[in-house]
């Protein structure tokens, strides 16, 4: 399995060489990059396990698993054309976590979600709840512009910083 | 919202106690001519208070109405932060909405909205608190604490201590907390916390929390499917209670022990709570959004999650939940 920094080493070096596409499996993970329009393509998610109810801390025991998901993610991220550029992302504004807590993309749990990808926001536009201990946090866009992407789950335990949204500025 | 003359009124009240207060101290005291005395003491007639004149002598406070106004709170209040602004209202929607319409006009840390009835007091998730006419407590309080934003969720373990505290102290009833923050009386819910925060970024703007308490309702009152689940403290005491006390020693508790907080941080708060939590050392469910895990509650962390063993001896760290004793 490949660490972080590893994958990192790679991205460079294909970066700067002249392969357009580069593939390494090792037990059933695979990485895959490939260069789009001369720019180099590959986005990093880390995401946290999906089991709502744990904290990282003790999270050990799945991390083998954790780590394969990622990497597939890291799979089907790099596969998607429309994936910013570098460039690009710079530009783009991410909504965080002021707060561990349960994400709701709902007011309840039978209403529609606050915001969906291609869903146009104002600053003070709510965009989720993030809870703990009966606190209740709407959380506001702070931009103006549309939400490029929901990274959360309805009912995910999210970290402190841990982006939330991304949303192309307007 | 009370006038500053009547404060000042009922706050002199307070202070003399027994003692008889002349008109002519009264205007000197507060500022307005005797007339305008005069008319406050009417007033404060028609809101159900008894006042006892004496030529040459003046005017005392015999009893107090059994409502809960600003007025009928002010008088014996000892705070000087929470409860230091009142709004009162018979009939509401939800004190929690009129609460952040409020907290957006930037009124002062301490604020509370009371109200005699709410038409839809919002619970967890939006379900509905029963939260009928005269016979309860419902209220909501602004608080602008400048703590990190992540520390935030403390304050609704802090607000169950407060209430456990004051009803024991008006009341003598003993009742305990499931985490994080309902009080159950006898096994029965008689008060629910809900707590919304407002902030820019990381800053905390307002904590705004809720408070339901089911104080003088009787069995008849509660729709049949909450008969064994949810009480009042009357119910329990077998005799009515007065509401304007119980807010006044709330008040009173939650000020001491926010301060304490503000101090010294959660620690002191936790082992408060801990003293009073129901299931400590004991089996439960606790019921997410997605799945239920069961264990045994070993207590709460510093930053009060609950901390849950599971039967292959793995910890749970719960942040959200509904808990089943």
């Amino acid at each position: 399995m490949l660490k972080v920094q590893e994958i990192r080493e790679l991205i460079k070096l294909v970066d700067q060489s002249s392969i357009d596409e580069f593939v390494y499996e090792i037990d059933g993970s695979k990485i895959k990059m490939k260069k789009n329009s001369a720019t180099t393509v590959v986005s990093q998610v880390s995401r946290i396990s999906p089991e709502v109810e744990l904290v990282p801390a003790i999270q050990q025991a799945p991390a083998k698993q954790a780590v394969s998901a990622s990497v597939q993610e890291i799979v089907q991220e790099a596969a998607k054309p429309e994936v910013s550029t570098q460039a690009d992302t710079a530009n783009l504004h991410k909504i965080t976590s002021p707060m561990v807590g349960t994400f709701y993309a709902s007011p309840t749990p039978d209403a529609d979600e606050y915001v969906k990808a291609g869903s146009r926001v104002s600053k003070d536009s709510i965009v989720c709840i993030v809870e703990a201990m009966k606190l209740f946090n709407e959380i506001e866009a702070e931009v103006n512009g549309e939400i490029i992407e929901v990274l959360a789950k309805n009912g995910q335990l999210v970290e402190y910083g841990q982006p939330l949204f991304i949303v192309k500025p307007e | 919202m009370q006038s500053e003359l009547r404060k000042k009124l009922l706050d002199a009240f307070t202070n003399a106690g027994e003692a008889f207060l002349s008109g002519q101290y009264l205007a000197e005291l507060i500022g307005c001519s005797r007339t305008a005395v005069w008319k406050h003491i009417e007033e404060l007639r028609k809101e159900g208070f008894e006042l006892e004149a004496v030529r040459n002598k003046g005017y005392r406070i015999i009893k107090t109405p059994e409502s809960i106004t600003a007025d009928e709170i002010r008088l014996g209040l000892t705070t000087n932060i929470i409860g230091s602004n009142i709004y009162y209202e018979e009939s509401v929607e939800s004190t929690q909405k009129i609460a952040h319409h409020l907290s957006s006009e930037n009124v002062p840390e301490g604020t509370v909205i009371i109200a005699e009835e709410q038409r839809s007091g919002k619970g967890r998730m939006n379900r509905t608190w029963y939260s009928p006419k005269y016979t309860g407590i419902w209220m909501s309080l602004i608080l602008r604490p400048n703590i990190p934003l992540n520390n935030a969720p403390q304050l609704t373990l802090l607000t169950a201590v407060a209430i456990v505290q004051a009803i024991e102290e008006e009341t003598g009833l003993q009742t305990e907390i499931k985490w994080p923050n309902d009080i159950l009386l006898n096994g029965k819910k008689v008060t629910g916390i809900l707590t919304e925060l407002q902030a820019e970024a990381d800053r905390i703007h307002s904590i705004i929390i809720g408070i339901g308490i089911n104080v003088n309702q009787k069995m008849d009152d509660f729709p049949s499917e909450l008969q064994d689940k949810a009480s009042s403290l009357s119910i329990e005491k077998g005799e009515d209670i007065s509401r304007s006390g119980l807010i006044r020693c709330i008040f009173k508790n939650f000020e001491r022990l926010y301060l304490l907080y503000l101090e010294q941080g959660f620690f002191p708060i936790k082992l408060l709570w801990e003293g009073y939590a129901i299931s400590l050392g004991k089996n439960l469910k606790a019921r997410t959004l997605t799945n239920v895990i069961e264990g045994k509650a070993l207590g709460i962390t510093d930053e009060g999650v609950l901390k849950l063993e599971d039967e292959t001896g793995f910890v749970h760290h719960i942040y959200s939940a509904d808990i089943e004793v």
